[in-house]
Parts: structure tokens; C-alpha cells; sequence
């Protein structure tokens, strides 16, 4: 290996040294420059026409039974069709007023009009749908709720009050406290003014601009159901674009402050920005579109662009300040870092590539667009960027100030005190000490970590967060009406027309039973508990018929007059909804588990008990396949990352100094997330392959400076020294402003955004610290010398990355 | 909405004109017998909650029964439940106790359980199936055409009718009755049941509601304002003059005599001489009286479904009202051992309710 004396003028350097990569880039940087602007223009000009949305079927595990039953079925699954529940609820007195049923008139009448509701579907007190019965010796009696003659007088106020009370919605349609009513509102999947999907969205705005409109000191107004839930989420998605220019305003003056040259900090920015933009215009050309996940990804690249570009910037600087002309300065130290940018980069689209195994939608999207994203990164930070400071060069004083330390070094001066504290991790009682908080460490986090709960810990809505407005509106229902948020719905097959048998009735209501003993289950409904009641109600309202009479003709007559969402059209299909206390990981498991023990003992032949749809059902899906993923997401990525460094290092004991802080920041991070109530789910499972994949390039930066010093002779704290200098305080510098820039996403209104954003930060600065405490130490128990030349008895492709300040030392 | 009428869980006569053959052909072969008649009920902590048909007194113990084959024991007067063995999972719809020891409850699918133990555990003594073959050879050995064809339905039905009320005068003598028309009688505690259908005068064969005893008498209250006496001890059953033409679902025999048949849309009627003449009790509420009782001072209480409570005296036949707390709704009514007040219904046991009027109601105080 041969070492080179820089040479002081751009001629004096031999334009064919190198390989042929830095050859092809280097001898043409003018065609580079022009190639990546048209690049920039055509995929910026693409990326303009990126979509944001945000997909329901999309979040869940579309290939696991229980999604696929519920997607077969769900056609015929009418009680959980897309709908909307609107309270209009008064602050003093009853609902039974002139004004507010005047009120609630017009706001039917204006929801009535509005495109996409299911019109002959919608029901408040107002539709001619919501009626009262009572028994008479006759039979039975009934009306409408509001009179036909209703004038708002209080003899009419009297007789609604009655007839609601008759009715038999109080619980349903009027709250128990009458003090609230509701404007049920079923939506149709296509919007019959454009032909398309509904545009969750729009119907949103259009929701919030009635609710501006009625809602006064009087007048409240509660509006839950999956598409105001999505029109709030694209909203908050809007809100992100907000926190990713404060990330590159953050990262701006941090860099400025520690750089103080404005081309250079400009530079990097730049590129990292370019990078985003053509993940940008590539996802768009491929036909993706930005949903409330994947839009943290441009962030990622964005920070791991700056991270990568700033070891870059800092490279060209020293050489700068070392008196080397710009475009050689650019040149060598493209030679040093491509290879240790590269394998990082590498390993960071690995880390996210590995997520494609988890098949749920949005994560394998997230692992496309972030793979994408990385690898854009190759070629803007790590080709782009040395050829832009190779023309623009760096502020004289600024390459001055960044050889700072070493030239205090070398001039025998005292070393700066975080260098000299950082490097004593390299002697035995420091290295010894971090090892043993390190294992410490590890042990507490397992033991914290064994607590990790899958799944979605906090009630309500779990995408927003717990005080939003969707989640109080949500408290709200809960607080007033028969509702629970958190169903969980078994589908019951049955031969055309036999849907009401009973025997199938009867298994149906054993099965309730069953589940109805479960903590955490509240209540059940079905065809069978409705045929008990029916059966009371038809016997003329004698509570002593409350049973499952097994007479199929008798039970057939309660069809006729049943709620559509407990049956089908050719009633071949029964759902029993499970209304659960909430959605935790262990009230879904054992649902599933009562549920699967009981149909693999019932012994109905033509009738199929299928799992599971609802909320609670989905989520018990995605519990499962997020549990499995998880162990096999974690090998797949430690086992790609610990390649990668083999590659790079071409020794285990190097490639062991590298894991194993990760694999602590793996174990904290889950402590973490058990300490704050975090549960592993579809948001938080990425980040923990992200924090592995994100979290190798800092010990690959340092590790592969160690290691080339160290095989050049040095000692392990002269090499630790040098990696300090050459790229440790970049890592020191990235780690702290990744950590700054990602933590902004805890303002997200999107929980599961905050979520994320708190765990990378952790990971972020957890990794860093692993990096530069823990890797030392584990360089002084691991890598000696001599075993070093045993490992690499040939150059390894990491002796490119020696750095410059070699060369300035006499050789040994 | 008279159509509804003919939507009622059994349309009989519809039935017989649309499925003669499929029917007849059954006649030798009874469906196969419901998973729940030899189901032990689920032992739940949901029982006190779930929904409870009746409730009575064994002794100083409270016992409610309903839905699901669930029997709940209370020794504190309704402070503390628990749960009852039970063999069956049908919905119970009434229980006696004679004393401390001997009661028994019946329900649906024809299930009669007696319990020799204050209620804490059941058997099973009959069931629908058992019933409709007793029917059957009862109407065999009689000969009469019409009883034998009804026999022969209640057969190939299954066991799909409920019993509804019982009245058993000791440890031996008991009658159950229930839906169309069906009543039985025991002489041996219901070792041994003899169907008693052909005793009564009820050609309609219209649901039985109720049966108690009163000053020698038997009354029966069923459907469509029917109401039966027996004054040969049970041999014969005669209808009497009806004042109203809705259900009954309930008689209160007092101690001195009297008695309130009570059911449909708040109507109760009040009769001192067996039922020979009935004078209305204006209740004015509107929901199907399900309960009455005689509290131990001699005051009469009636309750409506919908959970509002009538007190009245059998002197001075003005209601005066209460509610039940949280509106409870009640199925059933029974005084506790200490006074209090407790009820069963939708949802469940409620005790502790309200045993005086409500200040705004009394008037008469």
C-alpha cells in the first residue's frame, strides 16, 4: 500500500491515480454537475405531482386469514360499512327544544345534500326511518318519533319526548342523559359526483366547515367514524412538510455553527435536499404516493444525507486547511470515504429493505421509498457533493479551524478535553468500566424490555393522539351511547337462507357467551341475542320469552324486522360484534384464542366460523403478523448489517466491536418503549430495523479509521485518536442534530409519528454515544495488534480510509 | 299492524296449513334434543347482571333465576350473589320454594329442576321432549281426536315451548303451566308428571301466564284475558267472565282473600270474590305490568316492566308511584328477609329499591 505526499498544486497530481470510479467521476466532473442538474430538473419536475394519502387496507396485514376472510366478506359485512356519527349536543337543558330540534333540522338537511352520504340510509330523529313501537292488544303501534303534526309547541316537545322514550334509540340515536342526539350518516365508497373513491378529505373539510357553521356556545358538536379519522390524519400528514423545514433549519445553523462557511454548510444542505427531491420524482414516477408513514421517510434521507455529506464536507476541509488545492482535496477524500460511505449507505437500505419480510403495506412502502431514498443518497452525497466543493472549495479560515486539534496535537499542545475524556475509554480501567455499565445495561434493559407489549396501548383512536379532538369527540360516543370504539366482529357462513337455524343461532350465542366472560369483553350483539329480545318483543313484550327458542320458523320471522348490519341480503352470513373494554395486545389474544379454541370444537358442517373483522379484529391481525415479524426482522437485519462489516472490516473481532452496541441501543430502545407505554406496532417495528440500519454508520465511519491506524502500526488510542479527529466529531456532530432534527416529529398530532420520532432521536443518540464510549472499549478488549495482522494479512479495502493525518507523521 | 299479530313466535294455525307433510313425517322421530338442555350453565361472573326472570324467597335466601340456566343465591339480602350448579343453559321463567329446602324452577324447552338443598343445587326432572311424549300417551290412553293431534304437533315441535309460572301447594302438589295452554300436574314433588290440559277450558290453547292459589281456589291468568278457576282442587278448570281483552301476565292473591290480575299496558283488575266480579285498579302507566307482591305490612305493589312501582292497599284501591333506582326494569319483585326490597330484570339483580312512594305521589299519607 502506497502512501501518497499531497501534492500542492492541482498539475501536480496524477489525474490517473485512483480507481476507475474516481477516474470516470473525477476527469468529467463537468458532465457529473450537468448530469445530476438534468436529473434534478426532470425528477423534480415529477416529484411535483407526488400524492399524500392515507389508505386504511394499506396499514394491515392484507395475507393473513383473518384480513383475508374479512376482505371476502366484506362486501356483504353491513354493519361496518363506512359511516359517520354526529352528536349535536346541547350545553344547558334537554334536546327536547324548539331551537335545538330546529337546529338539528338544518344540519340533517345540509348533511342530507352533501355528496357521497348513502341518503335512504342516514337516520337521526329527523328521517322518517327513526320510529317508535309499543305494544297494544292490537298488536303493535308505532309512528315516527316526530310527529307528523310536530310545531315545535310543548304539548308536540311532549309527545317526541315520549316516543323517544318508546322508541327504543336511547342509548342509539338520543343520548341516555338527553342531552345529545346523533345524525347517523352511512357514506357510499364512490362519490357519485366524480365517479371516484370518496375523497376522505374533502369530506372532512366539508364536515368541519358545518361544524364551524352550527357549532355556537349552545351548540356542541361530536363528529367520530373512519372517515373523519382519515380527513383528520391527511391533515396532520399536511402538517409534517412544517417539521421537516424545521429539521433543515435546525441542521442549517448547526452546521453553520460548527463549520463557519457558509459554501460548504450551503453544500451539503444541497445535496442532501437534491437527494430528497429525486426520491421524491422517482416515487412519484413509479406511482407512489405519500401516506402518514412514509412521509417521515424524506426526513430520514434527509438526516442521513447530512450525516453522510458532512463526513464528506469535513474530509475536503482538513485536506483544504492541510494547503491541498480544492478538487484534490475532494478527489482523496472521495478515495478515503467512498468505500465507508458506501457500505453504510448500503447498510442503511439494507436495514430498511430487510422491513419488505413484515407484509403490511405501509411498512414495505416505507421499505421501498427509504431504499430508494438511500440509494439516491450514493450518488448525491457521495459522488455529487465531492465534486461541488471540488469547484466551490471551503472558506480558508473554516479548513484552518477544522485541523485545529490535530495541529494543537501535533504541536505537542494539550488535547481538547471531550477528545482526551473520549479517549481514555481505550485504556483498561475506562474501557473495563464502560463494558460492565454496558453489560449492566443490557441486563437491566432486558429485564425492562420483557415488559414489551405488542400493539396499540392507549385508547381511542390510536393513530392520533389520546386528546385530540377526533379522540374527545371518540370519548364522547363512548361516554353517551351504546357504542365502543374497540369491536371485534366474527363472520359467521351459513348456506343461502339458513342464516337464522337454530343451531347455527344457538352456536353463535355459546360462542358469545363464551367471550362475554372474557376481561376486557363488554358486551356481544348478534342475530341470536337480537332474536331473544325479538322473540320477547313478538310474545307481546313479556320479558319471560327473553330466550333462543328453537322453533327455525319463529326465529325466521325475526329477520324481517332485524338491523341490516347483523345479517346479510340471502342471509347466508351472520356477524357477532364483540364489543371490547379496549384494544391492548392481551384482550385481542385471548378473544382470538376463546374464538379459535371454540370453532375448532364446534361441530356444524355447513356452517364456517371465520375470524375476524372490525377494528378489534384488524388489529388483532396486525398484533399477530407485527409479533412474528418482529424476531425475524431483527435477524434478517443484524444478520445483513454484520455481512456488510465483514466486508468492511474483514475481521470478527472488528465486526463484534461494531454489533454489539447496537445491539444494546436495540435493548434500551424497547426498554424505552416499555417505560413509555409504547406498544410494537406497525408505527414503532420499522424504526427498530431503522435505528440498527442508521445506527452502523457511525461505527463504521470510526471503526474502519481504528482499524486502518492500527494496521499501519499505531496504537489502538493513537487510532482511536485520529478517528476522533477525522470523523468522530462528525459523528458526535450528526448524532446530536439527527437526534434534534427527528425529535421535532414529537409535535406531530399524529401519535404514531411522536412515537416514532422519540424512538429514532433515542436511537440516534443512543447509537452515537455506543459509537464513541462503548466501540472503544470494546476495540481495547477486542482488536489487538497482533491479531489484527492474523485477521488481514492483506490490505483491506478499509486501508483506503486511513486518514490524511498519516501522512503527515513520520512513518514508523 | 295487525299483521303482527300472526308474525308471533308460533303461528300455529299457519304451521298446520303450509308443512302438513314435513310434520306427520316426524311424528315417530323427535328433532334432536338442544345442546342447551344437557348443558351445565357457564358459571360467570356476569350472572348477577345477566338477564333474571324471577326471584323468590328459601327461607331468609334470596333466589333469582333467568337466561342462560342461571340461578344466583343471595344470603345478605341482596348484598352478595353467587352462583347456583345448574344442569341446563335454557332461560328460566319462574321458581317456588314451599320452604327453606324444596323449591323448584321451569323455563324454556320445557325444563322443570327442583333443588332439595335451599336452591344451591339443581336436577333436571323434565324437559319439553319428556313433556310432549307424556302428551302424547296421555292422549293415546283418552282417545279424544283433536287432544291426540295436538299431542302429536307438540311432538314433532321439539321441545320449543316455555313453561312460564308454577304454583306448588306443598312438597308433593304442583302444577306448571305454560305456553299454549300447556299445564301438568305432580302428586310426588314432580317425580311423576300427568299432562293437564284436558281439565282446563281453554280450546284456544292460549298461553297460561300464571297460576296461584287463592281461599281454596285455583286461578289461572294467561293470554287474550284469559282467566281460569278450579274450585274441585284442580279436576276441573272453568273460564271466568273476563274484564279486559289483553294479556294477562300475572295474579297476587292477598292474605285476606283478594286478588289483582295484572298484565298488559298498566291494566290490573281486582276481585274479592274469586273472580267472579272485577273492579280496575287505575294504575296510569302505560307498560305491561310484570310483577306484584304483598309486602308484609298489607300494603299491595305491582311493578311495570319498564321499571315503575304501584303502591296501593286492597282498602283504598288509589295507586300512588315510585321508580325503581336507575330505572331499573323488573321481571320480578320479592321482600327480602330484613324489609328491603329487591328486584330482577334486563338488567339483572337490583336491590335495595324504593319500598315507599315518592313524596310527590303520596297524597294519602
Amino acid at each position: 500500500m502506497k502512501r501518497e505526499t499531497p501534492p500542492a498544486t492541482p498539475a501536480a497530481f496524477d489525474a490517473q491515480s485512483g480507481n476507475l470510479l474516481e477516474r470516470l467521476i473525477f476527469n468529467n466532473r463537468g458532465a457529473v454537475i450537468l448530469l445530476c442538474l438534468c436529473i434534478t430538473l426532470l425528477l423534480g419536475w415529477q416529484a411535483t405531482g407526488i400524492g399524500i394519502n392515507a389508505s386504511y387496507e394499506k396499514t394491515i396485514p392484507a395475507k393473513h386469514p383473518f384480513v383475508v376472510n374479512f376482505l371476502n366478506e366484506r362486501s356483504e359485512l353491513n354493519g361496518l360499512g363506512n359511516a359517520l356519527r354526529i352528536a349535536v349536543a346541547v350545553e344547558q337543558g334537554d334536546i327536547f327544544t324548539a331551537e335545538y330540534l330546529d337546529t338539528l333540522a338544518k344540519l340533517n338537511d345540509e348533511i342530507y345534500l352533501l355528496p357521497g352520504v348513502d341518503k335512504p340510509y342516514m337516520k337521526s330523529l329527523w328521517t322518517p326511518t327513526t320510529r317508535w313501537t309499543a305494544v297494544t292488544e292490537e298488536g303493535l303501534d308505532g309512528g315516527t318519533v316526530i310527529p307528523d303534526g310536530y310545531d315545535g309547541s310543548p304539548a308536540s316537545l311532549d309527545e317526541i319526548r315520549t316516543n323517544v322514550a318508546r322508541s327504543g334509540e336511547i342509548g342509539q340515536l338520543v343520548a341516555g342523559n338527553f342531552k345529545s342526539s346523533v345524525i347517523y350518516v352511512p357514506l357510499l365508497e364512490i362519490d357519485p359526483e366524480t365517479g371516484k373513491a370518496l375523497d376522505a378529505g374533502l369530506f372532512s373539510e366539508r364536515l368541519e366547515a358545518l361544524r364551524d357553521k352550527y357549532q355556537n356556545e349552545q351548540i356542541r358538536i361530536h363528529i367520530t367514524g373512519f372517515s373523519k379519522l382519515i380527513g383528520d390524519l391527511i391533515e396532520g400528514v399536511g402538517q409534517v412538510a412544517l417539521f421537516f423545514v424545521a429539521a433543515v433549519l435546525i441542521m442549517l445553523v448547526v452546521l453553520f455553527a460548527y463549520t463557519r462557511c457558509a459554501r460548504s454548510t450551503l453544500g451539503v444542505v444541497c445535496c442532501s435536499l437534491i437527494g430528497v427531491l429525486w426520491q421524491l420524482g422517482l416515487l412519484a414516477s413509479l406511482g407512489y404516493e405519500l401516506d402518514p408513514y412514509s412521509i417521515l421517510v424524506p426526513f430520514l434521507v434527509f438526516a442521513i444525507g447530512m450525516s453522510h455529506g458532512l463526513q464528506k464536507m469535513n474530509g475536503i476541509m482538513q485536506d483544504i486547511g492541510r494547503g491541498i488545492p480544492a478538487v484534490v482535496a475532494a478527489r482523496l477524500t472521495f478515495r478515503r470515504l467512498f468505500l465507508a460511505g458506501l457500505t453504510a449507505l448500503l447498510s442503511d437500505a439494507v436495514g430498511f429493505a430487510v422491513l419488505m419480510v413484515i407484509e403490511i403495506r405501509v411498512i414495505q412502502d416505507l421499505a421501498i421509498t427509504a431504499s430508494i431514498g438511500v440509494a439516491v443518497l450514493i450518488l448525491t452525497n457521495l459522488v455529487l457533493l465531492p465534486v461541488l466543493l471540488s469547484y466551490t472549495s471551503v472558506s480558508p479560515q473554516a479548513a484552518q479551524r477544522s485541523l485545529q486539534s490535530e495541529q494543537d496535537d501535533l504541536a505537542g499542545k494539550a488535547r481538547h478535553p471531550l477528545w482526551r475524556l473520549l479517549d481514555r475509554f481505550t485504556t483498561k480501567p475506562w474501557a473495563i468500566g464502560a463494558l460492565l455499565t454496558g453489560a449492566a445495561l443490557a441486563v437491566l434493559g432486558n429485564l425492562v424490555a420483557a415488559h414489551l407489549q405488542i400493539g396499540d396501548l392507549d385508547p381511542g383512536a390510536p393513530e392520533l393522539r389520546a386528546d385530540s379532538r377526533y379522540n374527545r369527540d371518540v370519548q364522547f360516543m363512548n361516554a353517551n351511547y351504546a357504542a365502543s370504539s374497540d369491536i371485534f366482529v366474527i363472520m359467521v357462513r351459513t348456506p343461502e337462507d339458513q342464516c337464522t337455524r337454530y343451531g347455527t343461532l344457538a352456536a353463535v350465542d355459546q360462542l358469545a357467551w363464551r367471550l362475554e366472560q372474557l376481561p376486557g369483553v363488554e358486551s356481544t350483539s348478534s342475530m341470536a341475542s337480537l332474536s331473544k329480545i325479538a322473540t320477547a318483543g313478538y310474545n307481546e313484550g313479556n320479558f319471560k320469552w327473553y330466550e333462543l327458542v328453537p322453533n327455525d320458523g319463529a326465529l325466521g320471522a325475526v329477520q324481517t324486522r332485524a338491523p341490516r348490519d347483523l345479517f346479510n341480503q340471502g342471509c347466508s352470513l351472520l356477524s357477532l360484534y364483540v364489543y371490547l373494554g379496549d384494544h391492548k395486545a392481551e384482550t385481542l389474544a385471548r378473544v382470538v384464542a376463546t374464538s379459535e379454541a371454540f370453532i375448532a370444537e364446534q361441530q356444524l358442517p355447513e356452517v364456517k366460523f371465520m375470524l375476524a373483522a372490525g377494528s378489534a379484529g384488524i388489529e388483532a391481525a396486525t398484533n399477530i403478523v407485527v409479533e412474528q415479524s418482529m424476531q425475524a426482522m431483527l435477524y434478517w437485519v443484524y444478520g445483513a448489517v454484520i455481512v456488510l462489516c465483514w466486508v468492511t472490516f474483514r475481521s470478527w473481532r472488528a465486526v463484534l466491536a461494531a454489533i454489539l452496541p447496537l445491539m444494546l441501543t436495540s435493548i434500551l430502545a424497547e426498554a424505552l418503549m416499555v417505560l413509555l407505554g409504547m406498544g410494537v406496532k406497525v408505527a414503532t417495528l420499522p424504526v427498530i430495523a431503522l435505528g440498527v440500519g442508521i445506527g452502523v454508520d457511525y461505527a463504521l465511519y470510526v471503526l474502519s479509521v481504528i482499524l486502518a491506524r492500527m494496521r499501519a502500526g499505531d496504537s489502538l488510542s493513537q487510532a482511536y485518536y485520529s478517528a476522533l479527529l477525522f470523523t468522530g466529531k462528525v459523528v458526535l456532530l450528526t448524532g446530536v442534530t439527527l437526534a434534534v432534527a427527528v425529535a421535532t416529529w414529537v409535535f406531530s398530532p399524529i401519535k404514531f409519528q411522536a412515537d416514532m420520532g422519540i424512538l429514532l432521536a433515542f436511537m440516534f443518540l443512543v447509537n452515537m454515544l455506543g459509537a464513541l464510549i462503548l466501540l472503544p472499549a470494546l476495540a481495547w478488549l477486542l482488536l489487538r495488534p497482533a491479531s489484527l495482522a492474523q485477521d488481514a494479512p492483506q490490505a483491506a479495502p478499509a486501508a483506503d480510509a486511513e486518514p490524511p493525518a498519516a501522512s503527515l507523521r513520520t512513518q514508523p | 299492524m295487525n299483521i303482527l299479530r300472526y308474525t308471533r313466535a308460533w303461528p300455529l294455525s299457519l304451521c298446520l296449513a303450509l308443512l302438513p307433510a314435513v310434520a306427520l313425517a316426524d311424528d315417530a322421530a323427535p328433532p334432536r334434543s338442544p345442546a342447551v338442555l344437557a348443558q351445565p350453565a357457564l358459571i360467570s361472573a356476569k350472572a348477577p347482571r345477566s338477564v333474571l326472570l324471577a326471584i323468590t324467597r328459601a327461607g331468609e335466601r334470596l333466589v333469582a333465576v333467568g337466561e342462560r340456566g342461571i340461578i344466583v343465591l343471595s344470603d345478605d339480602n341482596g348484598g352478595s350473589w353467587r352462583q347456583a350448579q345448574v344442569p341446563v343453559s335454557v332461560s328460566l321463567t319462574a321458581v317456588q320454594f314451599v320452604d327453606a329446602e324444596q323449591g323448584w324452577a321451569v323455563g324454556h324447552l320445557g325444563v322443570v329442576l327442583r333443588s332439595q338443598d335451599g336452591g344451591q343445587s339443581w336436577h333436571k326432572q323434565l324437559d319439553g321432549t319428556q313433556a310432549a311424549q307424556l302428551a302424547l300417551a296421555s292422549a293415546r290412553a283418552g282417545g279424544d281426536e283433536k287432544r291426540l293431534k295436538d299431542a302429536e304437533w307438540l311432538v314433532a315441535d321439539g321441545p320449543d315451548k316455555p313453561f312460564l309460572d308454577l304454583y306448588f301447594s306443598d312438597r308433593r302438589n304442583g302444577y306448571i303451566v305454560g305456553a299454549y295452554g300447556l299445564i301438568l300436574r305432580t302428586r310426588d314433588g314432580g317425580d311423576s308428571w300427568q299432562p293437564w290440559m284436558a281439565h282446563l277450558d281453554n280450546p284456544q290453547g292460549l298461553n297460561l301466564y300464571a297460576i296461584r292459589h287463592l281461599d281454596g281456589a285455583l286461578l289461572i291468568a294467561g293470554e287474550r284475558g284469559l282467566l281460569l278457576r278450579s274450585r274441585d282442587d284442580g279436576a276441573s278448570f272453568q273460564a271466568l267472565a273476563s274484564p279486559y281483552e289483553g294479556s294477562f301476565f300475572g295474579l297476587l292473591t292477598t292474605r285476606r282473600g283478594g286478588v289483582l290480575a295484572y298484565g298488559l299496558r298498566g291494566n290490573a283488575w281486582w276481585s274479592t270474590d274469586q273472580g267472579d266480579s272485577w273492579q280496575a285498579l287505575p294504575t296510569g302507566v302505560e307498560s305491561a305490568l310484570s310483577a306484584g307482591l304483598e309486602l308484609s305490612d298489607g300494603r299491595l305493589l305491582l311493578a311495570s316492566q319498564s321499571g315503575e312501582l304501584l303502591f296501593t292497599t286492597p282498602e283504598r284501591l288509589q295507586v300512588e308511584h315510585q321508580r325503581t333506582h336507575e330505572g331499573a326494569t323488573v321481571a320480578a319483585l320479592v321482600e327480602a328477609a330484613d324489609g328491603s326490597l329487591a328486584s330482577v330484570g334486563l338488567g339483572g339483580v337490583a336491590a335495595q329499591q324504593p319500598v315507599t312512594p315518592s313524596p310527590l305521589s303520596r297524597n294519602s299519607l
